[in-house]
């Protein structure tokens, strides 16, 4: 690729000479030259481009994108090798001047961070030091970055050494700051290089126009490679399988791992520093006695290689560089600084002889087929292991904790949830016991019934009936003695009748002046009840046991009931013998009276309808003591209902339901009502009628009609018992999804 | 009123023993001048001996001990001086010292030996042992003592880099305490 764009600069192995050809070896920081024709080629290089670049400024400009072109193909490949260096540095000195000028970023927040450092610790030394110390930061910040863009990063180090000591010189010097303590003035010396260094990191740290990078995974690569060095092959006494000494190990390899994160060079120094500190301290413990560089290198030098820092050559190159050069030939820092570059330089030229060992124990190391399972790695292993064990058990146990908070969230949930459940059940229980109660007031429509019948036909009706209602508890008593009356055959028979008598001639005439069929066959249904009556009452007994033995009919004649007229006819006579009696009293005394009145209010098509309706409103008041005697209404049912079966056996019957169909369609409503109450009062005599007489042929209408009326009454149940299940169904459910959740 | 920090760096050629590596700074006073020594040990084992070049920069006098009772650390003097004299500026006193001069039971390298070698390269020399501490402090002193005069006499130039000598306004009662530390730490 390189080779491509510049064949020129191939390099052969002869090219590693200085390219003046004075003999000496060139250094790749210098762009191929050894030091001194380097220096001559930067002037003359200098020089040339002063010139160069007054006369044509664009061309030097072209040259500076092909160098960053050629950076950042650099960047992208680790292994290129010296010609691109050599290139590279070359390259760097043809950059032209138009780059120079870079203004100093302000915005970075590492610089206001540093500013307000300073406030907060020199601001007591007055303005005119700030105001000082901020111009000869910026001073140095676009004179630094001046010199990166023209010279090799060695000379921009010397450079800023020369303003370490310049500033150095003018601090102690320099009027302004005459007032201050040697102490303080040895600190803002420190913190200018940490300001300036700081805010410059990241163009002097690992330049584009070094091989910095690459030396990093060199040693990195090596540091790898190197793996399977142990403290034994060192000869330095660390007890690997001492736990204090491996937390201190640890210790160590963090600051020096550390190290790469901070970015002023006294600060990497001091990271460095604590490093040391810790492998004194770790052989401290191991050998108790003080420690010598002899032993001590050989530690750090395994600490190296256990740690494999980060970018550790550009590291020690950037602190070399750019570290104030006073601080770094003294003190603590300078030392172990020293001691690291030589730890580094030990393990970048280590040899078979160095370790101790034979050339092809060496190699067998390097190249893996010797494999060592030293006490250090496996103690490593085995730490990390514990350590590993105790963060899962610590995770564990929070786990657990959290585990058995759920659960007893769970629980009171669950408790709450049941608590709920049954509430709400209760409640719906509640409701269902409340609700008859509250459906009872549809009695009232009956009512109504009764006074529209009985103000548009009948007036004079009307008034015994009042008297009847004032005489309610006479009624009420009634239906108890009625019974007995029934079994009482003759007197029940005589009364009858003299009913049916009257009943037929109103029918009679009913059917004359009425040509509609329905009413017809109703007159017809309650013609034969008398002659039924007088003919059956032992049948009576053999119908209520057939009532019972057909449950099936229970509940499919209710619904036959809402559409039967005749039907519902029955039901009311069954459902009120007090009132039916009361009312066929009624009714006998009046036509007895007048019967030819009676006609006259039976002649409209009403006349039959009241009669039907009438006993309707017995049955509505009856409904309520239906549980305090069934047994009796099956009884009067069947007394009622025996006259029918006789008569039914022929075709009428089944005619006369389909007309009974059509007839009660203004019924219709008031028979829904009651299914919606209480299915078993009023259903249960209606359909011991129906089956008894032609079991097979009405239970399959009534069915039919049951399909579309249970829809209405068993609905509202249906629907209760639904909204049940259903609050049951989601309670359930969220319980579930709650068991699976945890 | 001046104080001058002289680096010192000490080779001890394969001496198990040597003086302690924590960092310490030594004060003593020559000439009726404070002089602050700080002592760099280096490892002195033979393999370390290619990468310990930087000790030797901007050090202003150097110290190189070996064991009397062990021949062996006599003989690598002379590949370890090669190196010092390459590293350092010709104006740094190298100092040849003796140790374990209480052992003389075990004696292995005879003084006029060393005195001789010593001669012939230059050196200073005398025999002292870290253990009872005889001769050490008149090593430091000594070599500070060469190092001051050199300075006097302009050998030595205060301002450059490399010279290893730094040039401070006084800053009395500094590290004091180290100095007595830096004496029981040396325990050959």
């Amino acid at each position: 690729m390189y080779a491509t764009k510049q064949p020129s600069l191939r390099i052969k192995q002869a090219d590693l000479k200085c390219k003046n050809g004075c003999g000496y070896y060139g250094n790749p920081d210098w762009g191929g030259y050894c030091s001194k024709c380097y220096r001559s080629s930067m002037e003359k290089d200098r020089h040339h481009r002063k010139s160069d670049h007054s006369r044509s400024p664009v061309p030097g400009f072209s040259k500076f994108e092909e160098k960053k072109r050629q950076q950042t193909d650099k960047k992208s490949k680790y292994l290129s090798f010296a010609p691109v260096v050599f290139r590279r540095t070359s390259a760097a000195k043809d950059v032209g001047r138009p780059e120079r000028h870079h203004e100093p970023r302000h915005t970075n927040p590492e610089m206001e961070k540093l500013e307000l450092e300073y406030m907060s610790t020199y601001i007591h030394l007055g303005r005119h030091v700030r105001d000082d110390f901020f111009k000869f930061v910026k001073f140095f910040n676009v004179n630094i970055r001046n010199e990166m863009n023209s010279r090799p990063i060695e000379e921009v180090a010397v450079v800023a050494q020369k303003y370490y000591n310049f500033f150095a010189n003018r601090i102690n010097s320099h009027e302004i700051y005459s007032k201050m303590e040697q102490e303080t003035k040895d600190h803002l010396i420190d913190f200018f290089e940490k300001f300036s260094m700081t805010t410059l990191y990241s163009i002097l740290f690992c330049p584009h126009t070094t091989n910095d990078e690459e030396k990093d995974l060199a040693i990195q690569r090596r540091i790898r490679q190197l793996s399977w060095v142990n403290a034994h092959h060192l000869d330095c006494c660390i007890s690997e399988t001492s736990m204090e000494v491996r937390d201190l190990v640890y210790a160590a390899i963090t600051h020096l791992l550390g190290m790469d994160s901070v970015k002023a060079p006294q600060e990497k120094l001091s990271y460095v520093v604590r490093c040391c500190q810790s492998v004194v301290e770790v052989l401290r413990h191991c050998q108790g006695g003080p420690v010598s560089a002899d032993e001590f290198l050989p530690a750090l030098i395994f600490v190296v290689l256990k740690a494999n820092p980060a970018r550790l050559k550009s590291n020690i190159l950037y602190v070399t560089r750019f570290c104030n050069d006073a601080r770094l030939m003294q003190g603590e820092g300078g030392y172990y600084f020293t001691n690291l570059c030589c730890a580094v330089s030990f393990i970048e030229n280590l040899t078979a002889e160095s370790l101790n060992m034979s050339e092809e124990e060496f190699q067998g190391y390097m190249t893996g087929t010797i494999t060592s399972v030293s006490a250090w790695e496996s103690a490593l292993v085995a730490c990390e292991g514990m350590h590993q064990l105790c963060e899962h058990l610590a995770e564990l146990k929070g786990l657990s904790e959290r585990m058995d908070s759920v659960q007893e969230g769970t629980l009171n949930l669950r408790e709450t949830m049941e608590a709920f459940k049954k509430e709400i059940n209760a409640k719906v229980i509640e409701i269902r016991e409340s609700t008859p109660l509250i459906i009872k007031p549809r009695k009232i429509p009956i009512s109504l019934d009764k006074q529209d019948s009985n103000a548009a036909n009948l007036p004079s009706p009307l008034a015994p009936t009042v008297v009847n209602s004032s005489s309610i508890l006479s009624e009420q008593s009634e239906p108890i003695t009625i019974p007995i009356t029934i079994d009482t055959v003759a007197d029940e028979t005589d009364e009858t009748t003299t009913q049916t008598h009257f009943y037929t001639q109103n029918l009679a005439t009913q059917e004359l002046n009425l040509m509609d069929s329905k009413k017809g066959k109703l007159q017809l249904d309650i013609t034969p009840c008398l002659p039924t009556e007088t003919l059956k009452q032992s049948q009576s007994n053999e119908l209520l046991a057939y009532d019972t033995q057909s449950l099936d009919g229970f509940i499919t004649p209710d619904d036959g009931s809402l559409l039967g007229l005749s039907n519902i006819n029955y039901d009311i006579d069954l459902s009120d013998l007090s009132a039916d009696n009361s009312v066929a009293d009624e009714l006998t005394p009046e036509k007895k009276k007048s019967p030819n009145f009676m006609v006259d209010p039976f002649s409209p098509l009403s006349g039959p309808c009241n009669i039907s309706q009438s006993p309707l409103i017995p049955s509505s008041a009856t409904d309520a003591p239906i549980a305090s005697s069934s047994t009796s209404r099956e009884l009067t049912n069947d007394n009622f209902v025996l006259p029918f079966k006789t008569e039914d056996s022929s075709l009428l019957n089944t005619q006369g339901n389909a007309s009974i169909v059509h007839l009660p369609s203004p019924i219709k409503p008031h028979t829904p009502h009651y299914s919606g109450f209480s299915m078993q009062g009023v259903q249960i005599p209606s359909i011991p009628c129906n089956t008894g007489d032609y079991s097979s042929l009405n239970l399959v209408q009534q069915r039919e009609s049951e399909a579309t009326t249970s829809g209405i009454g068993d609905n509202s149940k249906k629907e209760e018992n639904k909204s049940n299940e259903k609050v049951v169904k989601v309670l359930g459910g969220v319980l579930d999804t709650i068991d699976k959740l945890f | 009123m001046i104080s001058l920090t002289y680096k010192f760096t000490v080779v001890m050629a394969d001496c198990p023993h040597t003086i302690g590596v924590e960092f310490g700074t030594r004060i003593i006073e020559v000439c009726g001048q404070k002089i602050k020594l700080q002592i760099w040990d280096t490892a002195g084992q033979e393999r370390f001996r290619a990468v310990t070049r930087s000790y030797y920069r901007g050090a202003a006098g150097a110290l190189m001990v070996y064991d009397i009772t062990r021949r062996s650390t006599y003989n690598h003097l002379s590949s370890w001086l090669t190196d010092t004299r390459n590293l350092t500026n010709p104006s740094t006193v190298i100092f040849l010292i003796g140790n374990k001069c209480d052992l003389e039971g075990q004696r292995d390298v005879t003084y006029e030996e060393a005195k001789q070698f010593a001669e012939e390269n230059g050196l200073m020399f005398v025999e002292a042992s870290a253990k009872t501490g005889s001769n050490v402090e008149d090593a430091f002193l000594e070599t500070a003592t060469r190092i001051y005069q050199s300075i006097q006499d302009g050998r030595l130039d205060l301002n450059a880099a490399e010279s290893g000598v730094q040039h401070k306004p006084s800053q009395p009662g500094r590290n004091l305490s180290n100095d007595l530390h830096q004496k029981d730490n040396c325990p050959c």
